[in-house]
């Protein structure tokens, strides 16, 4: 192949994959801009259960379970100990002690320590056991909160609206979820890694609460809104309905995703909710983070076994099917675009070594517009969750600090570059093990498999 | 027991693949013969053009290039270049219409159709890029009119002919029929 038709064949592959990322982020915009609040219904209506997976949690576990006591004063509380190392099951026993509502599900090596989805499987099985066959199904809601998860006092009026459980199709909702430490500086660190840190979780807040969000409420078009792990509602009837000897939750990575693709295929439908949210720690540490990004890459790329079984469902149609091809596809497309986007730079590159004064003339003469452009198209998508985070979630942050966010944001997305090469290595390496990413006020690493 | 009716019959599951192989061929042709490509789009632009102009327009096929304003003071020529044609933007769309078909055998007629009109409308919108560029040299001569038409409207016309592209190619395959 000629330098030419390898430059026009690359430029047009970047050219298309951009558009189509482009398009994308406009039709996203327009449901999230337009959202407005709906009628909540009332709690009292169903049975709450929140499951909590808890590996060497002690840090942060019996605040949460003494915050889901305090909120939520009909919930029960079911915290799973996957054999921590550390005081984990003494915290929750101690307050189990003095309240029936909070269940401690424990689980030992070997059978320990297999992944989040096995650890729910187990509170899975017991709660069913527990509440034994007479149970109403329909009107018994699991949620899953992490270790360090504050769902907001709302979040069970607003998930029992008419629109959401109050709807029998419903199997499963998904509430926004924000950053608890978001705007607070992680103590001890030098200022410029306070500072770094800061910035971090603020990405962190505004990437989940504006362009996810925005993804989530525009799959409610297509049928396919998917489901999170963290503030997690879904209806025990559906659990049900796709449960295997050992349990609704499958072994993939992406626990939370594999969880709704199963219930989308099983004719169930799911939602979304901006109307609350949970509160969760964002990291501080960019080394944290991009364990955490590499672990859902793979987890993504894991699930590329669904393909076939989403295309084949009859219960969704041809517009969801691709919606979900598409967001599966997203980490290949990262490992394509590493290689595609420099191959235009490095031929330019090369020309401009061979014969530099033609190349200058070249740009200087009007060439620099189409990098300006393109530029503009390749930043855009990303910038304008900046203003829009501003607008729609924190409007006490200035409108020039908003623009700094956005384009932060861009710089923050491009480690997803990153992370898909180094989940490709992990996926080639056959190390599918779950890396528990550690909290900020964690000091050892727990590395599994 | 055997259930001999329940299973797929060869025709319902051949050719469907079979059109999604050949889709695969088609994109590979593009990249394979993307000069005969070029030339029969610089041929259909040498057309176009002189639909518009009362000079001269020759289109030397050999070197895909066309030639306009033959007779004025100020001709022209424009050369086809593999970054600038339609061919390779026609690619990812036969990529994921041969994928769609494959997974989803039910809706190929659905999917050739979109692919059908998609593609015209990427050849129209490159055809269109070609048009505009032409009558920018023509009025504001040959170096602003050439670098405005082929740097920034240029780039416009191809982001958002691709995107409409896009959009119609997505929007028809995937929509749902009315059941009757």
């Amino acid at each position: 192949m000629s330098l030419p038709v390898l430059l026009g064949l690359t430029q047009a592959l970047a050219l298309t994959m951009s558009v189509a990322f482009l398009t994308y982020v406009c039709l996203i915009v327009v449901p999230y801009l337009r959202h407005t609040p709906d009628t909540p219904g009332d709690p009292d209506d169903f049975d709450w259960h929140f499951l909590v997976p808890c590996r060497d949690e002690e840090t942060v576990v019996g605040g949460t379970v003494r915050y889901l006591l305090d909120s939520f004063p009909r919930a029960h509380i079911w915290v799973i100990d996957d054999d921590s190392e550390d005081t984990t099951a003494a915290v929750v026993d101690d307050i189990a002690s003095d309240e029936s509502r909070v269940h401690l599900v424990r689980r030992h090596r070997p059978n320990a320590r297999t992944g989040k989805g096995d650890a729910l499987n187990a509170a899975y099985r017991d709660l069913r056991s527990t509440l034994g066959s007479d149970v109403d199904g329909d009107r018994t809601i699991v949620v899953v909160v992490d270790a360090d998860g504050r769902p907001a006092a709302n979040c069970l009026e607003v998930c029992a609206a008419e629109h959401l459980f109050g709807d029998e199709t419903i199997g499963a909702v998904q509430i926004d979820v924000w950053m608890s430490n978001r705007g607070t500086l992680q103590p001890g660190s030098s200022r410029l890694g306070k500072r770094f840190g800061a910035g971090l979780v603020r990405m962190q807040d505004l990437e989940f609460r504006t362009a996810i969000a925005a993804i989530q409420m525009s799959r409610g078009l297509t049928g396919t809104i998917s489901m999170g792990g963290n503030g997690q509602f879904t209806r025990l009837t559906a659990l049900e309905a796709i449960a295997d000897e050992n349990g609704p939750w499958r072994g993939a990575l992406l626990e939370d995703f594999e969880l709704g693709v199963h219930l989308l295929t099983a004719g169930w439908r799911t939602g979304f909710t901006r109307d609350t949210h949970v509160a969760q720690e964002g990291l501080y540490s960019l080394r944290r983070f991009l364990s955490q990004r590499t672990r859902w890459g793979q987890g993504t790329m894991q699930c590329a076994r669904y393909v076939r079984r989403i295309w084949d469902s009859t219960h969704l149609s041809t517009l969801g099917a691709a919606e979900m091809l598409y967001y599966l596809a997203q980490p290949w497309l990262q490992l394509l675009g590493t290689l595609v986007y420099p191959i235009p730079f490095l031929l330019l590159g090369m020309r401009a070594m061979g014969d530099p004064n033609e190349v200058w003339s070249w740009f200087a003469d009007g060439a620099w517009i189409l990098f300006a452009v393109y530029g503009a198209f390749g930043l855009l998508p990303f910038l304008i969750w900046g203003p829009i985070y501003r607008a729609r979630c924190e409007p006490s942050v200035g409108r020039l600090r908003s623009i700094g966010y956005g384009f932060a944001y861009a710089v923050y997305i491009y480690t997803f570059y990153i992370t898909s090469w180094r989940a490709l290595y992990r996926l080639a390496r056959r190390r599918n093990g779950w890396v528990k990413t550690r909290r900020n006020t964690e000091r050892a690493v727990t590395v599994d498999h | 027991m055997a259930v001999v009716g329940a299973l797929p019959g060869p025709r319902t599951v051949t050719w469907p693949k079979a059109l999604a192989v050949l889709l695969l061929v088609a994109a590979a042709s593009l990249i394979v013969w993307q000069r005969a490509y070029r030339t029969v789009e610089m041929m259909l632009a040498g057309g176009l053009i002189s639909l518009f102009t009362s000079d001269g327009v020759y289109v030397a096929s050999q070197r895909q290039t066309v030639y306009f304003g033959l007779g004025s003071e100020t001709p022209f020529g424009l050369r086809m270049s593999p970054e600038c044609t339609s061919a390779f933007l026609l690619l990812p769309l036969l990529l994921v219409g041969a994928v769609m078909i494959a997974l989803r055998p039910r809706i190929s007629r659905q999917v050739l159709v979109a692919l059908g009109i998609s593609m015209v409308v990427l050849v129209l919108v490159n055809q269109i890029r070609l048009l505009m560029l032409v009558g920018l040299i023509d009025w504001l001569g040959t170096d602003q009119g050439y670098y405005l038409g082929h740097t920034m409207f240029g780039s416009l016309i191809s982001v958002l002919g691709g995107a409409a592209a896009l959009v119609l190619f997505v929007w028809l395959a995937t929509r749902q029929r009315k059941v009757k």
